[in-house]
């Protein structure tokens, strides 16, 4: 960004970059106006016939008047429509009850029933009040006078209150619901209404009445008491509904051929607009040299791209037919370039779970190489089960053959996230399959495939094989565990033993493994101060405790000896030259733990101590040669780029890279042991997933297939189906997955890990598009 | 079969697995050790998961204990 110190507003493109989201907004605006039409938008096969982006603009203006100015006039009819209908309604129903209202009057000092008065007289409160209505009122008819209109039905009964209330009781209130729904202009929505028509007398309750009616949102029209002019009203007031419909009709028709012939277009001009917007965006980025008339930028390019970038500007000047022509010039720069690890569709999955962490540094050693195969592999000694290793296989063929159709349509989040790791998920059920066939688990059950059991009864009747057991006449089961294993009273003090032994062993590796990498970035990098005075102690401490743990884990299996290897490591701090006795596992073995010992304890200030001290003695004297001046390197010909990044040199920090060392130290010394056992959940989890397993077999399956009952049969087989699939299946492989994931973010990389590097955007149209949607 | 002899077998396997990526996928020199390092760390992971298990059965401490109602 050459124009970092300019703000947005002062940049030499803002106009253009005004204009195409001012273009953008017509365009969606005129979308939003398709989808409520309800047309489907037909995209046409992409025409690359270049619209000229003038002519656009004004076109875009063009439709988007016409189409408010439709909006608005179709809104005005219809809300003149929506008036009419209702005074129709009104005229209709309250035409009956002038109609009976009249016999009112002529009926005074008849024995006032509830039988006499119409149907959709609907309370008790009018029945009274109309008994007092005609008792108080003077046998003239002028005094007793009408509002007819049309309210809400929600707000029916508040009316009425207040108009009670106003008027102190003095009138008379007759409702009758609306045939059918009418739209209410002030919410849009279909409601319905209710036509009433109030009897009272004087004028000030007139008043009153008429703001009530205001205030409910209540309409009133005029009903005439006659009834030939009330039918005679009727009679024009449908004619000109009528009339109305139609020209609404058409108004909507015409609106939505004007639509259509737009929408057409509408997908290939937001494209159009969506690449100008975006190559004004970064022509942005450049400085625009007025007196020299040209354009000067910066970027990033990989080196084995360079021939194709200049073979491609070299199009462009001939293109754009440009007296000049474009000048490509390589130069030294301060700052870190950015990362780019070309990957494709397999690798991409694992890139991305490494970048998660964080973007290697520059020229970093790539962890996501080992991670490939690492991952899949760590999350199979946590999932062991080949007979679910199999349905986590069918479900990623599935994915990965329907790739082509999959990648084009648009996946939910959970969908997206499943179908970006399909060949994390092969991987992973491949080694589950494998790893399955090891801890021989087919749903928890164990088969005979790689031969018989090493272990049978120590004489033929069996008789104490509850009480002391089987005895091993062979050698060891081939591949895998034993199948005698599987349901005996000792499995579980077996397994774990096996299980946390083999923990540890993998952790070891995989930890010497990531120290290891960090040594081949100091030799990359050339920086032999920290092969000496860091990868050296690193290997020495960490080999030297846990190293030979491991060590001693493998001497005891080869040898069969009984040696608590608890013991042997506790003793080895605490009491180191005490006598071994019965937990001497190879000849030596007390010197060479006392050997062992001093040196994890010389390691530790090797790697706290020597690296502060010489990188301050290097710092003296690189500044020493700082006195006589720097050449400066020569730069393009467009001199003085005040945004161009340049890198200013920083004082030693004594204190500060001290402390930063000896963090470090500190965490590598005590991550040793936490990080060593943090691998033990390799074990617990495999233990987790084998123990439920083998709940949901023989509590569910086995306990319903004991029944002859077919349908607790089918029963039992449906529940161990389901937890089947979202417990182990799922659930399990989530979890699996995370630890997996979190034993290689933490354990494996920050060993080695620098990951403080950024990633390389370049411009690309393809992006755009999946960009913004 | 007994240890190394199964050790013996595992590395031929990695040796042919790697000769068949190299004839199948031949991309370019910074490709080819890529998948060279796949199949060698595949290789290697899936035979210290089998060399564990059989070690730890070579020698056991305890037998099998078979439980009521077997």
């Amino acid at each position: 960004m050459l124009n970092d110190d300019k703000s947005p507003f002062q940049r030499t493109f803002v106009n253009q970059v005004k204009r195409c989201a001012e273009m953008s907004r017509k365009l969606r605006f005129l979308k939003d106006q398709i989808n409520k039409a309800g047309l489907l938008s037909s995209a046409l096969p992409t025409l690359q016939s270049d619209v000229d982006l003038e002519a656009l603009e004004s076109q875009l203006a063009d439709h988007e008047h016409e189409l408010i100015e439709m909006n608005a006039n179709s809104e005005k009819l219809q809300q003149t429509y929506n008036e009419l209908l209702e005074f129709k309604m009104v005229l209709q129903k309250a035409g009956s009850f002038l109609i009976s209202g009249k016999s009112y009057e002529s009926a005074e000092g008849r024995e006032l029933d509830e039988n006499v008065y119409p149907s959709d007289y609907p309370e008790s409160d009018s029945t009274s009040l109309l008994e007092q209505a005609t008792q108080s009122e003077p046998s003239n008819s002028s005094g007793l006078r009408f509002i007819s209109g049309i309210i809400p039905k929600s707000k029916v009964l508040f009316f009425e209150r207040m108009l009670f209330r106003a008027t102190r009781g003095n009138l008379l209130f007759n409702q009758a619901p609306a045939d059918e729904l009418i739209m209410d202009h002030v919410s849009s929505e279909m409601v319905e209404k209710t036509i009433f028509v109030v009897f009272f007398s004087g004028e000030q309750a007139k008043t009153k009445i008429l703001k009530i009616c205001e205030a409910f949102g209540a309409n009133c029209y005029p009903v005439p008491e006659d009834l030939t002019k009330q039918t005679q009203i009727t009679q024009e007031v449908s004619l000109r509904l009528s009339e109305l419909e139609t020209t609404l009709d058409v108004g909507i028709r015409h609106r939505n051929a004007a639509l259509h012939s737009i929408g057409v277009h509408l997908s290939i001009w937001m494209n159009m607009v969506k690449r100008e917007k975006a190559v004004f965006d970064t022509l942005n980025m450049l400085n625009f040299d007025v007196t020299k008339k040209c354009l000067v930028g910066e970027g990033w390019c990989p080196i084995f791209a360079k021939p194709q970038i200049q073979e491609a500007l070299q199009r462009a000047t001939f293109d754009s037919n440009s007296q000049i022509g474009i000048i490509f010039h390589v130069m030294d720069s301060v700052e870190s370039p950015p990362t780019y690890f070309r990957t494709n569709t397999f690798t991409n999955a694992y890139q991305e779970i490494v970048d998660a962490y964080g973007v290697a540094k520059y020229q970093e050693a790539n962890p996501a190489v080992y991670t490939v195969i690492t991952f899949p592999f760590l999350f199979a000694v946590m999932f062991g089960d080949w007979g679910h290793g199999i349905c986590l296989l069918l479900g990623a063929l599935i994915l990965i053959a329907r790739e082509g159709k999959l990648s084009s349509q648009k996946l939910g989040s959970f969908m997206e996230m499943l179908f970006g790791g399909r060949y994390v998920l092969l991987l992973m059920s491949l080694f589950s399959i494998y790893c399955g066939l090891i801890y021989n688990e087919f749903f928890s059950v164990p088969y005979h495939i790689f031969g018989d059991s090493a272990y049978r009864c120590r004489d033929a009747s069996c008789s104490d094989a509850h009480t002391v057991g089987l005895i091993k006449y062979r050698d060891a089961y081939p591949f895998g565990v034993d199948p005698s294993w599987r349901g005996s009273r000792s499995e579980l003090p077996f397994l774990n033993s096996l299980k946390m032994k083999m923990s540890i062993l993998f952790g070891v590796a995989q930890m010497n493994l990531g120290i290891m990498l960090s040594y081949f970035n100091s030799l990359f990098f050339n920086n032999s101060l920290d092969i000496r005075y860091q990868f050296i102690p690193q290997m020495i401490f960490l080999n030297s405790l846990f190293g030979y743990l491991s060590l001693l884990i493998i001497i005891k299996w080869c040898t069969g000896s009984q040696a608590d290897l608890y013991h042997v490591m506790i003793y080895m701090f605490l009491s180191p030259f005490d006598d071994l006795a019965e937990n001497e596992l190879f000849w030596g073995q007390r010197p060479l733990q006392i050997v062992l010992l001093l040196s994890a304890l010389v390691a530790v200030p090797w790697m706290l101590f020597p690296k502060p001290f010489i990188l301050r003695k290097l710092h003296a004297e690189r500044f020493q040669g700082r006195r006589y001046g720097v050449l400066r390197s020569s730069e393009m010909d467009i001199d003085s780029e005040p945004g161009s990044a340049r890198h200013h040199e920083e004082e030693f920090n004594f204190s500060e890279v001290f402390v930063h060392q000896m963090i470090h130290s500190i965490e590598f010394v005590l991550g040793s042991v936490s990080n060593t056992a943090s691998y033990l959940r390799l074990w617990a989890l495999s233990l987790a997933h084998s123990e439920l397993s083998t709940v949901f077999y023989e509590k569910v399956l086995l306990l319903a297939w004991g029944y002859e009952n077919i349908l607790i049969r089918m029963v039992g087989l449906a529940v161990f189906a389901f937890a089947t699939a979202f417990i182990l299946l799922m659930m399990e492989t989530l979890s699996a997955f995370l630890h997996a994931l979190r034993l290689h973010w933490v354990e494996f990389q920050n060993k080695f890990y620098g990951g403080d590097g950024y990633k390389f955007k370049p411009f690309s149209f393809a992006a755009l598009a999946d960009d913004e949607d | 079969m007994g240890f190394v002899l199964t050790t013996l077998i595992f590395a031929a396997i990695g040796i042919i697995a790697s000769l068949c990526a190299r004839i199948c996928c031949n991309k370019g020199p910074s490709a080819n050790l890529f998948h060279l390092t796949l199949v060698i760390t595949a290789t290697i992971c899936c035979w210290l998961m089998w060399a564990i298990v059989y070690l730890a059965q070579m020698n056991p401490l305890i037998v099998p204990i078979l439980s009521e109602g077997e």
